[in-house]
């Protein structure tokens, strides 16, 4: 601004100058884009920085165990098809490299541990004690190994009874086994609720790597596609099968695969929108071209600005994106029409050129319009989604690249405006006449604003939106997906001990005391059971205590003769037992390196936790309320008190409470930023008056936005309140020109034209965003684009001049 | 009266018929004897009911037989009760789809169908004593010997998946009452349960 009034040469060498930075800006943020990782995840609608509780939670629904489920259903035909097929998908799917467990109910895969469970059995049993090895303890536990043979159990257990009289495999198998099954029938799992076999898998994939996890969808869709072209294949009888897939990875290749499509659709919309009112306003190639300048400009910084402070670019921020160009090309609309308006005798590169008087006379109205919309955009910044600070950087970085643009290489390449008019005088004049008859509404607006408060107070709190509303999933695939849950005794939303260790024995030992204290609670009928880490891998201080009560060989044989004497099963038989008893004493404890291979490695990681530099090991113990009753966190968080590091999380409740925090925390941004705006505007304006006058319209508009989206029935959250604050923000652009326009001594209809040219433009692409499946785009559409409008038409009836048509208004010449 | 006429000789052809295909079901019927539906009819009518069992158990491996005994009790429609007081206390407990295990201070619970050689075991005993006859049909193929007075079921399980673990089961009683079970197992273990109704242990 300060090169005003700067000399001809000088102003030659500076212009020279700016385009130049501009092009090495330009190069530079192309540069980065192009290098820039773009993702479409769905964690960027998690809330960041929750509490250590909260951390555990998120930590889960990003990459923990549970992302990294697919749940499959096999649906149609008949029962006899259907459970044969999942017997040969698992079985097909078990030979891919994608995952790390196939459960149908199928028992082959547990053979490999089975085996692993029979060479550490001593470690893994929770009956070995001193006691047992004792004449009494050996007596009672082989009367009750052998009360199971003669049952169908029986016949696994004759194989190893020499070997395990005991019956240490027994009591381990017990403890692993979950008390919520699915229903078996064919020797495969089925749906108790509906026709449908079922099978889950575990992927390799994290399940924030969503190529992999496309990878792993696409192997089961091909392995079943294979299944009906085999050769033998019941054609037929196969072609009535239907494959369901669900889970947190499946969702998220969807939502990727929506958010792209969805990109490409508001882009190209949102692109070809613009330019056909650019061509109505200018009906000329080249004013078209240079006005999509600015926009370009800031496209590539926003991504640019983006990439260098987030590391990528989420789809959904370029969806948003579009909203910018709606916005940039305001100022090169606002430029290209008022530099040419305020065309006179003047000569170029002077002071008074067409550039140098929009630069006195428009440039600190559009000035503080920016840093008005700068404002709104920065709650973005701290609304404490990943994705929406996305927003808001990409916003604030392409609008200011975007307002520069036009300040500053504007007047060297287009110092007289752009040529062409296409429709403008048209639009010129139907807003002339618009502002002129609007103010006689101003008490119409008064009267509409009323009743929408009226309707605000007496409509129940619209503020009830949830975390699960910002989710771009389907209610229907989220029901589905409940449903497969069921089938498999997989719920989603329960509650778990959390527990942090400095490392993998520390976690396994915290699990083990916090397993003791919810045993009690198992015992009273509180819980039915839970799920514990321990169970599958015993820590090792409780393996070597476990390996140290076994006797020497000689005292064991001794106390085996006593307690097998007159019993059916004679001691002179159990060599191999006390030969691997023997052998078991001089065991090291195993780890989870040594489960690697087995389905037992898949059961410990869904509930041990890795830990690493930056965050400790976890262990989780998912607890499962006693039948028809919800887990009492009051006894539970009264059984674990005391054990460092451990806490109740209650995945559904804590979640919300999560939402309302960041609900509270919204409410005081949003505040802070009208209050911002509204000091800005204090500040610049110096008069109560004007400040009232240019407040008025926009309390106005966002009173009647907020009554429509309430009266309409919607359940708001974050993101409208964020629309609301921007339609605060961008709303006041138009105040502000009014508001100016109403000061100048001449109000011609140009600038009329491209005041309402502005606003279109910022409507449908904010209208375009409020047509967007994706509820955040859709949240923040729906509150911008008529709140827009309405500032615009609102500020027409309050700071219009009611002067009749071609009063003082002169047209420029 | 003349000759018979056309008429009459067909109506006494009309009556042998219907004679002889009376007489011909009559004998099917006896031939079949007593059925399944008629079993569990009469198994039905009983609605509860508590026994003392014994059980011999002949496994391969063993240089014995096991033995064991203790109380039965059931309650329509889908409640038994398998109480082994000797040589060790021990429970079971079915109702519905859900099976309690109780040792000691140890108990486990699961859920039937997500077993089906429990299923299996449970079933042939429950579905008997309760008359159930839709559930042993939708399991075993059935076959019935014998009278009202003294029959034997025979009980094979349909899933051959099944059948490698239990051969069959073969109950057999007395009117409405149960007196043994015994499973055959496919790798030749058997076992016989011998059951004794508790005097007013019944209720129709």
């Amino acid at each position: 601004m300060s090169d005003v009034g700067a000399s001809v040469p000088g102003r030659r060498r500076g212009g020279a100058v700016a385009i130049a930075i501009w092009l090495l800006a330009l190069a530079l943020a192309l540069g980065v884009a192009l290098r820039t990782r773009y993702v479409a995840d769905l964690s960027a609608f998690l809330p960041s920085a929750p509490t250590p509780g909260q951390a555990v939670l998120l930590d889960q629904l990003k990459s923990g165990s549970a992302s990294r489920l697919i749940l499959v259903g096999i649906e149609g035909g008949d029962a006899a098809t259907r459970n044969a097929a999942s017997q040969r998908l698992g079985a097909r799917l078990r030979e891919t490299p994608h995952f790390a467990s196939v459960d149908n109910g199928d028992s082959a895969p547990w053979q490999q541990a089975g085996r692993f469970v029979l060479g550490h059995r001593y470690a893994l049993s929770p009956a070995v004690d001193a006691a047992r090895f004792q004449v009494e303890g050996l007596r009672a536990a082989i009367d009750e190994t052998l009360s199971l043979l003669g049952t169908p159990a029986g016949a696994l257990i004759k194989p190893i009874l020499l070997r395990d009289p005991t019956g240490e495999t027994v009591r381990i198998a017990e403890a692993l086994t979950p008390a919520q099954a699915p229903k078996v029938e064919d020797g495969v799992w089925v749906s108790r609720s509906a026709p449908r076999a079922v099978l889950v898998l575990t992927t390799r994939a994290d399940g924030a790597d969503l190529d992999g996890q496309q990878q792993a969808l696409n192997a089961v869709r091909n392995a079943f596609g294979e299944q009906a072209q085999r050769p033998g294949a019941n054609v037929a009888a196969e072609a009535a099968l239907r494959l369901e897939l669900s889970g947190a990875g499946s969702f998220g290749v969807a939502a990727r695969e929506r958010i792209k499509s969805e990109v490409e659709r508001l882009a190209v919309w949102g692109g070809a929108i613009v330019v056909v009112l650019l061509w109505l306003a200018f009906a000329s190639l080249r004013a078209l071209a240079v006005a999509l300048l600015p926009v370009a400009t800031g496209v590539l910084a926003g991504i640019a600005a983006v990439s260098l402070g987030f590391g990528q670019v989420h789809g959904m921020t370029l969806g948003f994106g579009t909203t910018l160009i709606g916005e940039a090309v305001d100022y090169a609309i606002y430029y290209l029409i008022q530099a040419r308006a305020s065309a006179g005798a003047a000569t170029p590169g002077s002071d008074t050129s067409h550039a140098g008087r929009w630069l006195r006379e428009s440039w600190p109205t559009v000035r503080l319009g920016l840093v008005t919309s700068l404002i709104g955009f920065a709650a973005l910044v701290f609304a404490g989604f990943p994705g929406l600070a996305q927003l808001g950087v990409f916003s604030i970085a392409g609008l200011l690249a975007a307002a520069t643009t036009t300040r500053f290489v504007f007047p060297l390449i287009a110092p007289d405006g752009a040529p062409g008019a296409g429709l403008r005088q048209q639009l010129g004049r139907l807003m002339r006449r618009a502002a002129a008859a609007l103010p006689r509404l101003r008490w119409g607006v008064v009267a509409l604003a009323a009743a929408a408060t009226v309707v605000l107070l007496v409509l129940p709190s619209p503020w009830r939106g949830q975390l699960s509303d910002l989710s771009p999933i389907d209610a229907v695939d989220l029901e589905r997906d409940a449903a497969l849950r069921a089938d498999v005794g997989a719920p989603d939303a329960g509650t778990l001990v959390a527990l942090s260790a400095a490392d993998e024995a520390g976690a396994l030992a915290a699990a083990e005391a916090v397993g003791a204290r919810l045993d009690t609670l198992v015992k009273e009928g509180v819980l039915q059971g839970y799920a514990s880490p321990a169970r599958f891998l015993p820590s090792p201080a409780t393996q070597r205590a476990r390996l140290a009560a076994l006797p020497d060989a000689a005292t064991l044989s001794a106390r085996l003769a006593e307690a097998t004497e007159g019993g059916p099963l004679p001691a002179t038989r159990l060599g191999a037992f006390v030969d691997e008893v023997q052998a078991a004493r001089k065991d090291p404890p195993f780890d989870r390196r040594a489960l690697e291979g087995t389905p037992l490695a898949t059961a410990v990681d869904a509930l041990l936790l890795r830990g690493d530099a930056s965050r400790p090991w976890r262990a989780l113990l998912n607890l499962q309320a006693a039948p028809g009753r919800t887990v009492e966190a009051e006894r539970v968080r009264a059984a674990i008190a005391g054990i460092p590091g451990a806490q109740l999380v209650s995945i559904k409740p804590e979640l919300d409470a999560l939402y309302a925090r960041y609900l509270r925390q919204a409410e005081w941004q949003a505040a802070l930023g009208a209050a911002a705006v509204v000091a800005l505007l204090a500040l610049t304006l110096r008069n109560a008056r004007r400040l009232v006058g240019v407040l008025l319209p926009i309390a106005a508009a966002t009173v009647v936005v907020l009554a429509g989206l309430a009266a309409s029935g919607a359940a708001l959250g974050i993101l409208h309140l964020v629309g609301l604050l921007l339609t605060v923000a961008i709303g006041s652009n138009y105040a502000l020109f009014f508001d100016h326009l109403r000061r100048a001594p001449e109000v011609d209809e140009d600038t009329l034209a491209s005041l309402l040219l502005a606003n279109l433009t910022t409507v449908i692409s904010f209208a375009l965003l409020a047509s967007s499946p994706i509820p955040v785009l859709r949240a923040v559409g729906a509150a911008v684009a008529p709140g827009a409008l309405l500032c615009l038409v609102f500020s027409a009836s309050f700071l219009g001049r009611p002067e009749p048509v071609g009063g003082r208004g002169k047209i420029a010449a | 009266m003349g000759k018979p006429g056309p008429d009459r000789l067909a109506r006494r052809f009309a009556v042998l018929l219907v004679g002889l295909a009376a007489a011909a079901a009559a004998a099917a019927t006896s031939a079949a004897g007593f059925d399944l539906a008629q079993l569990t009819t009469q198994l039905a009518r009983i609605k509860s009911g508590e026994a003392t069992f014994t059980e011999k158990r002949r496994v391969e491996m063993l240089d014995r037989t096991l033995e064991s005994s203790g109380r039965l009790a059931f309650r329509a429609p889908d409640t038994f009760i398998r109480e082994t007081l000797k040589p060790r206390r021990e429970k079971l407990e079915v109702t519905g789809n859900v099976l309690t295990m109780s040792l000691g201070e140890r108990s486990r619970t699961l859920q039937l169908d997500s077993a089906p050689e429990a299923a299996v075991i449970v079933e042939a005993v429950r579905g008997t004593l309760t008359g159930n006859r839709e559930s042993l049909e939708r399991l075993f193929d059935a076959s019935v010997s014998g009278s009202a007075e003294r029959w034997a079921l025979e009980l094979v399980p349909r899933d051959l998946r099944l059948r490698g673990q239990v051969a069959s089961v073969r109950v057999s009683g007395r009117g409405p009452a149960v007196h043994e079970v015994q499973v055959l197992l496919a790798d030749g273990d058997r076992s016989t349960m011998t059951i004794e109704p508790l005097p007013g242990g019944a209720t129709p």
